[in-house]
């Protein structure tokens, strides 16, 4: 039994088998970029949706776009498992093989690194699967909306755009370069105001309020009315992916140490 | 063990393929009586209807948001908004947009259900409307851009319609539930056609949804039919220049789909985006040097009444090619109320590109533009 376990813990963490993941990946992406290029609105609502929901609505019923995505995710997960067994074994090695001095830590980098992408894809896993999203929120200035299961309410102030006024594009002349929407967030003891724009989205209450769309985009012409709408979402999987991420900047400073200590090693 | 592993992949590989191509067909069905045969889920461009049970259908609109229907006298659900809840049959509904109203026409709820435009009376061609204004049945409730919320209070809508999501802050502190019935990337073809579908379940009215639908179908498959053997491909464009901006239709709404499906060459097939979508006045005008037909968006009433009027009024477009030696077309001022009659849209558009495919056809919805205005009764006399 034990001898069975050892045998298929090796072969998960063969390397045969991640160059054929590796392939396999490739071409199951270059099938999922015409499907996406193709039929963007299937793939749009996993945003909001969740993976779980849509799955069983629009990823069923399009099966002959969607299966690319699911066997990616099947993909995925087999190569998170071959990633983590391959690197599981080699930092088991490394610190079987560990000698006196810090220099063995620079070699644990790539590993880390490996470590830090199976976190990160759990996060993104997490992400698609636990989100709670409120979509379709729009503000107009002067109107508020609350965040559920929270007394905060979100209200616009003011709409405060920054308009195209160079010479060298005619065509973008008065178009709004950048939308920024001023926000009063309130929690029911206190009030504070907050800056949300394309790339800054604002937190409160344990949600994040993003940009989805807003109006209007250009200086005179057909005016419409000022808008801007939100997609709100409490994401579980934020946290996730950002150890994920300081686990690959840890990754990358051990690299950098590694460096560091073999060009000493070199110069003396 | 390598062998085992790579054959093994492939084979998921082939299977996830070959599921993938089978259409789902056998997909899971409601379950009550007529419903059993339609699909629990459809989806309409990026509108959706979700059949949960019979007494719950989720919809999901142009906005991306969910609505929830549910029959009149079933108990208020509690896991959505109340704003989001829609009672049906709706039997009292407010739009905005010719095409929505034309397609409560095509799902024969009209009559009975409209009690809110905005659009005044003296600028409706579809007789319904123009009667129940006359009665006071049907409502102005201001011009779209500056709502009577008064008066939209007064007319106690259960649904509006709407192209507008800055009105829906309003609207739910009136607490009228609001569908967004445009999208922020241009309708195709089959959303256009189908976009019935999407409004049918707020009505009960599937049945005939399914009818205009077949119905519009089967005047495509006599395009392509009529038009397959066609040796020469127009190149069509669709837009118009104004003041200061230029407008077009992009190449993946339903109008670009249509060309292409007529045996023709749509010129802003690499346009992306929301229908009547901004470019620049270079793009339309090389656009416009190889075009063979132009469909503009001024209707006659609009100006629209010869290409010498057309050229005055944007000397930019003067030297185009439809304007010099091609041709081109207006839409009569009732062709944007007249959705309902899609197929026969479908077939007049094919009908200009392909004339030699339709001998003695006769426009209804456009109308060629002459090279100059005729001269006026007075003039010709002296």
């Amino acid at each position: 039994m034990k001898s069975r376990r050892t045998s298929l813990w090796h072969r998960l963490g063969s390397i045969n088998l991640t160059i054929v993941l590796c392939i396999v990946l490739t071409m199951d992406l270059i099938w999922g970029y015409f499907c996406l290029e193709r039929k963007t609105p299937i793939f749009t609502p996993l945003n909001d949706m969740g993976l779980w929901a849509w799955s069983k609505t629009y990823g069923l019923y399009n099966l002959q776009h969607t299966g690319w995505f699911f066997l990616l995710l099947v993909l995925l997960t087999a190569f998170s498992l071959n990633t983590f067994v391959c690197t599981t074994n080699r930092v088991q090695q490394l610190f079987a093989s560990r000698r006196g001095g810090g220099q063995w830590l620079g070699k644990l980098a790539p590993h880390v690194m490996h470590y830090a992408l199976i976190v990160i894809l759990l996060g993104y896993l997490c992400s698609y699967l636990f989100t709670d999203v409120l979509t379709g929120r729009t503000l107009v200035p002067g109107s508020s909306l609350s965040l559920p299961d929270t007394g905060g309410t979100v209200s616009l102030l003011a709409y405060e755009p920054d308009y195209y006024h160079g010479k060298r594009l005619a065509f973008f002349d008065d178009a709004v370069i950048t939308a920024r929407f001023r926000l009063q967030l309130d929690d029911g003891n206190s009030q504070r105001e907050a800056v949300l724009s394309c790339t800054r989205p604002v937190r409160f209450q344990g949600y994040s309020l993003h940009l989805k769309n807003f109006a209007p985009k250009k200086k005179g012409g057909m005016n419409r009315k000022t808008r801007v709408d939100l997609s709100i979402r409490k994401d579980p999987g934020v946290g996730i992916y950002l150890v994920g991420m300081g686990l690959f900047s840890l990754g990358l400073l051990l690299y950098f140490f590694d460096w560091v200590m073999i060009r000493e090693k070199h110069s003396s | 063990m390598k062998k085992t592993l790579v054959i093994g992949l492939v084979a998921c590989c082939l299977l996830a393929l070959l599921t993938a191509g089978c259409r789902q067909e056998n997909t899971p069905k409601t379950a009550s009586g007529d419903e059993a045969e339609r699909p629990a889920f459809l989806q309409i461009g990026e509108f959706a209807v979700h059949r949960i049970s019979p007494t719950r259908t989720e919809v999901r609109d142009g906005a991306g948001r969910t609505l929830v229907l549910v029959p009149r006298d079933a108990p208020m659900p509690t896991d959505c908004p109340p704003n989001q809840v829609v009672r049906v049959p709706v039997q009292r509904i407010v739009a905005y947009g010719f095409f929505d109203i034309a397609v409560l026409r095509a799902l024969g709820v009209l009559e009975d259900s409209l009690v809110g435009v905005t659009t005044p009376k003296n600028r409706w061609y579809i007789p319904e409307i123009v009667r129940g204004m006359q009665t006071g049945k049907i409502s102005y409730v201001g011009d779209a851009a500056a709502i009577d919320y008064e008066r939209l209070k007064q007319v106690e809508p259960e649904l509006v319609l709407t192209w507008d999501p800055s009105i829906i802050p309003l609207l739910d502190d009136l607490k009228i539930p609001a569908a967004v019935t445009t999208t922020p990337t241009a309708m195709c073809l089959n959303a256009r056609m189908r976009f019935v579908q999407f409004l049918a379940p707020f009505f009960h009215k599937e049945k005939e949804a399914d009818a205009f639908f077949a119905r519009i179908d089967s005047a495509l498959s006599e395009i392509r039919a009529r038009t397959a053997a066609a040796t020469y491909e127009p190149k069509v464009m669709w837009g118009d220049i104004y003041e200061k901006r230029v407008m077009v239709e992009p190449g993946n709404a339903w109008v670009g789909e249509l060309v292409g499906l007529a045996q023709s060459a749509y010129q802003f097939k690499d346009v992306f985006g929301t229908s009547c979508i901004e470019i620049t006045v270079e793009r339309f005008l090389y656009s416009g040097k190889d075009a063979d037909i132009f469909f503009t968006y001024r209707s006659p009433d609009m100006g629209a009444t010869s290409k010498a009027a057309l050229a005055r009024m944007n000397p930019l477009i003067k030297d185009i090619k439809p304007l010099r030696h091609g041709k081109v077309y207006a839409p009569l001022p009732h062709y944007s109320q007249s959705a309902d009659k899609l197929d026969d849209i479908l077939l007049e558009i094919s009908a200009i590109l392909h004339p030699e495919a339709y001998p003695n056809y006769r426009l209804r919805y456009f109308t060629e533009l002459p090279d100059a205005d005729p001269q006026p009764q007075e003039e010709k006399s002296l």
